[in-house]
């Protein structure tokens, strides 16, 4: 084994062999960078390219690309609010508010050097799980399964902030979410409204890009000013280094979570990403900080993902079950060099193996490195005054979201996530739930349905792994609810002065109630086999959000940690969604770029002041720049009916 | 120097007339673009990626191919764009998986496009195999319909399953079905778990992840859907042409042929709807002759392309990747399901499962 590791690792002596991996590692950052494109988008994107390659050559390539995507995506998470990639959205909670401290360089080198520990460890675990793997992954049945989604949303009970409530009303309406779409039980097409859009769900990019990214932006418009609105103080980059090397232990346990979600095949980067920081918020007893900027936030989800996607090929290698989305690609292009996937891959193809877990090392490796670099020029971006960039930044991020279904639907979806974002942002309900409720939904009804099915009722939840599980499950809650019933003794629960009521906290729980007796509506026309979970999901949701209603109408729902929002600040974000608005029904009636340079000299000349000929050549070139990268990585474009789109 | 001029202007005259195809065919400088409508991923999408540079190369004037995936809606979403938005110019293709057939078939009532109506450039197909744990007791399929706790699993209807329920009820058996699988992936790795002991696989999987088992003892391969020539008979597929087809199976059980029982025209219909001819590559209706003969004859150019051929043994595992114009009439008689082999699925996927599809 180590004679095969060490022949894999000689190819890379070959300088051409070396390049290869470096324009894959390249492609696969600068994807990375843009919001919400992933590691499918990069895979896609140098997929053209290889047919001329050998198998490692190819192999090489690809895996370069999809390692690193990870890494970078950290960038515009931290910088602007905007989610690199729906798994960078962890990032966007604590390390964009770091960035507003002053402190991004800090955030930025935590997150590279955790991404490049947890990418090592992710190519450590695929090298050592290589000869276990197979009994691995076959010994977990679909009730451990079951019962490991449920864990991981018990995770997201850790993230439930201040108000208990809201959180988990939260965590239900990413659950309701999460169940737009096919039923998995049933041939059922759940709360889709007859829309073709909404037959497969909500893509998770748009969700992610408009509850995190969106909001943000719109957030940081209504703020004013520079995003960060501190000087930096000392040398944030040593900082950074520091805070890894003071939290090793989390790094190591947020990549060994990111390996194991991706070795599972159902959870994703996003959920093994949400799974890890929900493990670092449960786990710690001073949880102040989370959502303010807790470097800890950053540091294990940042290894996370970056070892998911070493873990994704486990599956994908040894099975043929694809773990991600660019796993599949990558094992469907190696089929034309005759590799197929399988218990025989091990044997007959091990020096490929090896290729590809040292090309994941390597480019992890150089990723951080070339992020390293360039960030500090990046970081800049965050004491221009927000206004100057905000245009550009709202154009590529619904580019981005416009590449998912290529869709106008994607564009509405964005609008209507942003706004739902913003609005829980400024009334202090808590996103994190909510975006984990949406990933999970799916597969723990799926496992639930499967364990339902193939076992009888009761005989699986004496089985050991549902046992340990459970256990490791409960103890969190049971250690809270102990320490909650303590802190009540102790003093008086805060709750703002009766009376203090917030028109738009009021309109907010309002909409919530009508949401989910909305769905209890709708749940009546599903057939059996897929009522049960929005059920379950829907009924305690009406509950709590008459609850919630109640206390709002009483002016007794706390206002977000920011304290309640400003009228200023509600009327600039109002304005903000309208010109977004406006921006997406000029995309929709005139294509993408009339909309983008009226877009842009709309901000450079009403909002951020410039002169005419500056805002002119602003716009031009930043027009020019979007297109050349996207014909350069097959963007497609909104065709506004105007020209004849359908 | 005259001597010169003379040279040069012949030469100018022999680069300008001999026979460059690339400077008069229609293909010439244009881009083609194979809508995909699945994700990423999927291997609908990873085989006409692999095709794409071969289209390249075959098709005179050597146009740039590239795929564009528009997923959603279970491959409907891509295939309605493709009907709304396709040009009969040549230059968009759709590629429809099997579950865009499936969807046809049925009459989702999402479905606005008619393959029917779509003019087929290339068709290749696959078949499946059905397989056993050797803890049922079950060693050939004639036994199906009498061995009792056969447990399945798969994704909820409409999809490939459907055809497979097709064959056990037409086979009389009853196994429990178990839905809810995100695909037939995860199915495969229940049954390596023991928590199915019945499964159903296209062959090139059934090849690679499956024989392995079937060697070590813990599966028992049982049949095949079958396969069907371009006399538009039932005949052994080629990729397992050891194992007997769902025909013969019938035929062992009851000692005649299912022929004109309604259960066999629907079993029928799928197979060679969604398996068969289970991969299409189209364009929009009204395309006219001249364009598609240099596409056809790509395709003729493909096959015999050694480097083709070696990778069309890995991807399409012995099926063949056929012309269009030699099989379409077929493939549209395929589609052509009539009332009663609908109302019969789906009134089946209703009483006997639960479905509405």
């Amino acid at each position: 084994m180590l004679d095969a590791a060490l022949t894999a690792l000689a190819i890379f002596a070959d300088p051409a062999r070396l390049a290869l991996l470096l324009a894959g590692v390249l492609a696969g950052l600068v994807v990375g960078i843009l919001p919400g494109m992933g590691g499918i988008v990069a895979v896609s994107l140098v997929l053209p390219y290889i047919y001329r390659l050998d198998a490692i050559a190819a192999a090489a390539v690809l895996t370069g690309a999809l390692a690193v995507v990870h890494t970078s995506d950290t960038i515009t998470s931290v910088l602007i609010g905007a989610p690199g990639s729906a798994a960078s959205a962890t990032s966007v909670i604590e390390g964009h508010q770091l960035a507003k401290q002053g402190q991004a360089a800090r955030a930025l080198s935590a997150a590279f050097l955790s991404s490049l520990i947890g990418g090592l460890i992710g190519a450590l675990g695929l090298t050592l799980s290589i000869p276990i793997a197979r009994p691995l992954v076959l010994a977990l049945g679909a009730p451990e399964l079951f019962m490991l989604t449920a864990l991981g949303v018990s995770f997201a009970g850790s993230l439930l902030g201040k108000e208990t409530r809201k959180g988990l009303l939260a965590g239900l309406v990413g659950l309701l979410l999460g169940m737009i779409g096919p039923s998995p039980a049933a041939a059922q097409v759940r709360f889709d409204f007859g829309r073709l859009y909404l037959m497969d769900g909500v893509p998770l990019v748009v969700v992610a890009l408009g509850i995190f990214g969106i909001a943000e932006v719109i957030g940081l418009l209504s703020r004013g000013g520079a995003i960060a609105q501190r000087v930096e103080l000392g040398r944030g980059w040593m900082q950074g280094i520091r805070d890894v090397w003071q939290h090793r232990w989390l790094v190591l346990r947020g990549a060994l979570i990111g390996v194991w979600a991706g070795i599972l095949p159902a959870l994703g980067a996003t959920a093994g990403t949400w799974m890890a920081y929900g493990h670092v918020v449960a786990t710690s007893k001073d949880r102040s900080r989370f959502g303010k900027g807790d470097i800890r936030g950053i540091i294990a989800p940042e290894a996370a993902n970056n070892a998911v996607a070493a873990g994704d090929l486990i599956p994908t290698l040894l099975f043929w079950v694809p773990g991600s989305a660019s796993a599949a690609l990558l094992v469907g292009s190696l089929l034309r060099y005759g590799i197929l996937p399988g218990p025989r891959i091990m044997t007959e193809h091990l020096d490929l193996i090896y290729v590809i877990i040292w090309s994941y090392a390597i480019a992890n490796v150089v990723g951080a490195g070339i992020c390293f670099a360039i960030s500090p020029g990046l970081a800049k971006v965050t004491h221009v005054p927000f206004v100057r960039i905000a245009a550009p930044v709202l154009i590529t991020i619904a580019l981005g979201a416009y590449q998912t279904t290529q869709d106008m639907g994607d564009l509405l979806a964005l609008f209507l996530m942003g706004l739902l974002g913003w609005v829980m942002s400024r009334t202090g309900w808590p996103r994190a739930p909510l975006l984990i409720g949406f990933v999970l939904a799916g597969p723990m009804e799926r496992y639930f349905v499967q364990t339902t099915g193939i076992y009888n009722q009761g005989e699986w939840i004496y089985r050991p792994g549902v046992l340990i599980i459970g256990a490791v499950l409960v103890a969190p809650f049971v250690w809270g609810l102990v320490s909650w019933v303590r802190r009540r003794r102790e003093a008086r629960a805060e709750t703002a002065p009766a009376g203090q009521r917030s028109a738009i906290d009021l309109v907010f729980s309002a909409v919530m109630f009508a949401v989910f007796a909305g769905a209890l509506v709708q749940i009546q026309r599903f057939v059996p086999g897929a009522r049960l979970m929005p059920l379950v999901i829907a009924v305690p949701g009406v509950v709590l959000a008459a609850f919630q209603l109640f206390r709002s109408w009483q002016g007794r729902s706390l206002a977000g940690d920011e304290g309640p929002p400003a009228a200023g600040e509600l009327r600039s974000g109002l304005m903000g969604f309208l010109a977004l608005g406006g921006f997406f029904l000029l995309i929709w009636v005139a294509g993408f770029h009339v909309a983008a340079v009226a877009l842009m000299l709309l901000f450079s000349l009403a909002l951020a002041r410039m002169r005419f000929v500056p805002a002119i050549v602003y716009t031009a070139a930043i027009v020019a720049a979007l297109t050349g990268m996207g014909m350069l990585l097959s963007i497609h474009w909104p065709v506004g009916i105007l020209r004849g789109a359908p | 120097m005259r001597q010169i001029v003379l040279a040069l202007t012949l030469a100018i005259v022999v680069v300008f007339a001999s026979p460059g195809g690339a400077q008069t065919s229609y293909f010439a400088g244009k881009t083609i673009e194979i809508i995909v409508p699945t994700a990423v991923g999927g291997p609908s999408d990873i085989l006409n990626r692999s095709f794409a540079p071969f289209l390249e190369k075959h098709i005179v004037g050597n146009p740039t191919v590239r795929i564009r995936n528009i997923p959603g809606g279970g491959t409907v979403l891509g295939s309605n764009w493709f009907a709304a938005n396709a040009k009969s110019d040549g230059l968009t293709l759709l590629a429809s998986p099997v579950g865009s057939k499936i969807a046809y078939v049925i009459e989702n009532p999402a479905v606005r496009y008619d393959f029917r109506k779509f003019r087929l450039v290339a068709v290749s197909g696959g078949g499946a195999v059905f397989y056993t744990s050797p803890r049922t007791g079950l060693r050939q399929a004639t036994d199906i319909a009498k061995t009792s706790g056969l447990i399945m699993g798969s994704p909820s209807p409409p999809g490939n399953v459907v055809t497979a329920l097709l064959a056990l009820e037409l086979l009389g058996a009853n196994p429990r079905v178990v839905f809810g699988f995100e695909g037939v992936g995860p199915a495969r790795l229940a049954f390596e778990r023991g928590e199915l002991n019945l499964d159903f696989q296209a062959t090139i999987v059934y090849a690679s992840q499956v024989l392995p088992l079937v060697r070590e003892g813990k599966a028992v391969p049982l049949m095949t859907l079958g396969y069907i020539n371009e006399q538009g008979e039932i005949v052994r597929d080629p990729a397992v042409p050891d194992l007997p087809t769902v025909y013969e199976v019938y035929q062992q059980i009851h000692g005649r042929k299912p022929d004109g029982l309604l259960r066999w025209k629907a079993y029928r219909a799928t197979v060679a709807a969604a398996w068969v001819y289970g991969r299409g590559l189209w364009v929009q209706e009204g395309t006219p002759p001249e364009i598609l003969k240099p596409l056809h004859e790509a395709i003729d150019r493909m096959n015999r392309d050694r480097e083709f051929q070696e990778q069309a043994k890995k991807l399409l595992e012995g099926y063949a990747l056929i012309r269009g114009d030699r099989v379409e009439q077929h493939v549209h008689r395929g589609l052509r399901v009539t009332l009663d082999v609908t109302k019969f699925i789906r009134n089946l996927m209703l009483e006997k499962y639960g479905q509405t599809i």
